[in-house]
């Protein structure tokens, strides 16, 4: 059973001037899934997350969407969130109603609103065919291959070994330096390359 | 140059090529060849007695030709590590079986003519390309300056080559072909820069500084000498770089606004015949020697490191950066970074900082013992897939190669090939999705069903 | 078709398909710069233009929609 909660924010006044905010709550809390549907000022803030903490307990809510800004912004923000209760980070979803509704269509309040109820209900049908994803973890090998053993090579060499961790610097040529050990005195300090 | 090679945590690999990169950010493996020196590394103390005594003489490379090298030799003096080569191509011992002469003079035993190019594949979390540039060749392309048949037209790099203490002349700048001190030298600007037709249209950005530097050297090195610039615009955009070039005017440089369109000899003198636009009249100038301020492209083999690490490339041939401005040293290949002119023509300290922001980046992935992947990655559905291997050549971080599954169909084993995603190179782009005719990839997190979904509430 | 064409209220339906790295952050771009344009625009975000499948796009028009854009 999908237990989608959607939480739409105001940020302020940047989404809820030109979006009627608590209508597109109303609208969304009728949806088949959608078992809890508010709105709230700011949903990034601390008591905005600790809301849909609380409502994903409350409601048991299995699917959570948010519909405030670009989730190029919050997304790494709100799957926190959920994931804090336990809930896995990629059964969340974002509606994008600021940068690409509120914001563009600030003229037309009736049509952003309308326009924010179709990404919303576009987030909820996204989220209800969400399901659960975990990170793999890969180990590192502290080791780094520089190709080429010009300037560029061996002051990233330097760089890299001076923060304590092993390079290969490796030239296809004899020695290392490339071009540069070919210079005379280098511009503008007239001083010498090697 | 030395600090690198005394760096306790820096090994060395000179005269070696990568071979193949397989694997992914964190974990590559690398084949690598190590070219036979000839010489055993480990017994050479670098004393110089085989170069010496070999009696095999042969242009020298490393000063583009304008003084000579043994066949057994260090490409310069200060070379780093002091560990000859013997160039088989030149050396008698190859060419004609018999001379022998260094592995007799050695006298720490480390001649051995039968050492053989020796693979080794090592393991490295990141890779940084720091491959540099070239010089354009003018000599193909620039007919009206001689095809490089003139001696005393040279480019900026023999230049330098002249003026360096331990160079062929001993820092003494002279003519090529008559050995004589030039008491008139003309810059040649952008020679295959900013010229489409016949070389790039890119502009090379160090040549104007490095042409100002010459034509101070060319002051102050010779008495009563002249040092005339051909340019198309002086471009000095940088700390202290407009200082100087204004030194180098004031010091008596002649900067002559306009295209160089014909060099030809007339006696001992190169006639250099141009333009200044400022005046509008034709000019000719009776030069001594002439340097080419030539263009700076991609080293040879680009294309080779370019295929193996996967790395875009731009119309010329230089490494693309996975965003122009805001992700400058990296690459669309994970854990592959770029450092120096092999991004694109720059000088010596943007090449620095870009070698150093290329080591920030290095280090930001190693402090980590093990990082997390994107969860966001195509996924194969075996039981849908038919092996076509449509997707193969679509995904462009060479993320899915094919496997063999054995599985019992009506009581028999049967194998067959099917897709295999790597998590680990996969981007979560989905271009293999939409290749796969079966439908058998799909990409988590932005799954056919849930795009449909949406697509289908957004229609309501 | 005339009653169409002298209907001025009438709006297009229009689903745009916009890469998560190029099309649809230039979308965000354009709201913070507050640019603004019709509102019968539904973007759907992908991880790449790669990943439209033709069979998306079909369904949109299958759907109703009177345009699509995929942008990346």
């Amino acid at each position: 059973m999908k237990r989608i909660g959607v939480f739409i924010c105001h940020c302020g006044t940047n989404i809820a001037s030109a979006v009627d905010v608590k209508k597109v709550a109303a609208v969304a809390a009728t949806w088949a899934g959608v078992v809890f549907a508010t709105d709230y000022q700011y949903m990034c803030s601390d008591p905005g997350q600790e809301l849909i903490r609380k409502a994903i307990k409350e409601h048991r809510l299995n699917r959570v969407v948010v519909a405030s800004c670009t989730p190029r912004l919050h997304e790494p923000t709100f799957r926190k969130t959920v994931e804090s209760v336990g809930l896995n980070p990629y059964l969340f979803e974002m509606a994008n109603i600021r940068e690409q509704c509120a914001w563009v269509h600030a003229k037309d309040k009736e049509g952003a609103t309308a326009k924010a109820i179709d990404l919303v209900r576009m987030a909820v049908a996204k989220a209800e065919r969400n399901f659960a994803l975990s990170a793999a973890k890969i180990p590192v090998t502290k080791r780094a291959l520089i190709i080429g053993a010009g300037i560029a090579g061996m002051q990233a060499a330097l760089d890299i070994a001076d923060s304590g961790y092993e390079v290969v610097l490796l030239d296809r040529e004899p020695t290392i330096g490339g071009n540069m050990v070919k210079l005379d005195k280098t511009f503008p300090t007239l001083d010498c390359s090697a | 140059m030395v600090a690198a090679a005394q760096h306790p945590q820096i090994k060395l690999m000179t005269y070696a090529e990568v071979e193949n990169v397989a694997g992914y950010v964190g974990n590559f493996e690398v084949t690598i060849r190590k070219k036979a020196r000839s010489v055993d590394a480990s017994k050479c103390t670098g004393c110089g007695t085989c170069w010496e005594k070999c009696p095999t003489k042969v242009d020298s490379e490393f000063d583009l030709g304008l003084g000579k090298r043994k066949a057994i030799y260090l490409p310069f003096p200060q070379a780093v590590p002091a560990v000859p080569v013997i160039d088989r191509e030149h050396c008698r011992q190859f060419t004609r079986g018999k001379c022998g002469v260094c592995q007799k003079v050695c006298p720490a035993g480390a001649i051995d003519y039968n050492q053989q190019d020796e693979i080794v594949t090592e393991k490295f979390g990141a890779i940084v390309v720091a491959t540099g540039y070239e010089l354009f060749k003018w000599e193909e392309v620039y007919g009206e300056y001689g095809y490089g048949k003139y001696p005393d037209v040279i480019t900026g790099m023999h230049f330098e080559r002249m003026n360096s203490a331990s160079g062929p002349t001993g820092g003494k700048i002279i003519r090529p072909s008559d050995g004589k001190e030039p008491k008139t030298v003309v810059f040649v600007k952008c020679v295959g820069s900013r010229d489409e037709a016949k070389g790039k249209s890119y502009c090379s950005r160090a040549c104007c500084m490095y042409t100002a530097k010459h034509a101070h050297q060319v002051l102050e090195k010779i008495p009563g000498s002249k040092a005339f610039v051909f340019y198309m615009d002086v471009r000095t955009p940088g700390k202290a770089y407009d200082e100087f070039y204004e030194r180098t005017v004031h010091e008596g440089a002649i900067y002559v606004r306009g295209r160089v369109s014909k060099i030809f000899p007339e006696g001992e003198k190169l006639i250099v015949r141009g333009e200044d636009t400022l005046l509008g009249r034709q000019v000719e100038v009776a030069a001594d020697l002439v340097v080419l301020a030539t263009a700076m492209v991609p080293s040879r083999g680009w294309e080779k490191v370019a295929r193996m690490v996967n790395l875009a490339t731009d119309k010329d041939g230089f490494f693309q950066e996975a965003h122009p401005k805001l992700r400058p040293v990296e690459t669309f290949t994970a854990g592959v970074y770029l450092a120096g002119a092999c991004q694109g023509p720059k000088d010596i300290p943007d090449t620095v900082a870009q070698a150093s922001a290329a080591a920030a980046k290095v280090c930001n992935l190693f402090s980590r013992d093990e990082m997390t992947t994107d969860p966001m990655t195509a996924q194969v559905d075996e039981s849908l897939c038919s092996g076509c291997a449509m997707c193969q050549p679509i995904c462009p971080y060479k993320a899915i190669e094919m496997k063999t599954i054995t599985e019992r169909v009506a009581g028999k084993q049967v194998s067959r090939q099917v897709a295999a995603v790597n998590s680990g190179l996969c981007q979560g782009c989905g271009a293999c999705t939409v290749a796969c005719r079966a439908s058998a990839l799909n990409l988590k997190g932005f799954t056919n069903e849930q795009i449909l979904a949406e697509v289908d509430a957004v229609c309501l | 078709m005339s009653v169409a064409v002298q209907d001025t209220t009438w709006e297009p339906k229009i689903v745009a398909f916009c890469c998560h790295w190029c099309a649809y952050a230039g979308a965000d771009l354009a709201g913070l710069n507050r640019l603004a344009y019709p509102s019968n625009v539904r973007i759907i975000r992908v991880p790449c233009s790669g990943r439209v499948n033709p069979q998306f796009v079909l369904r949109a028009f299958q759907r109703g929609a009177d345009a699509v854009l995929v942008a990346g």
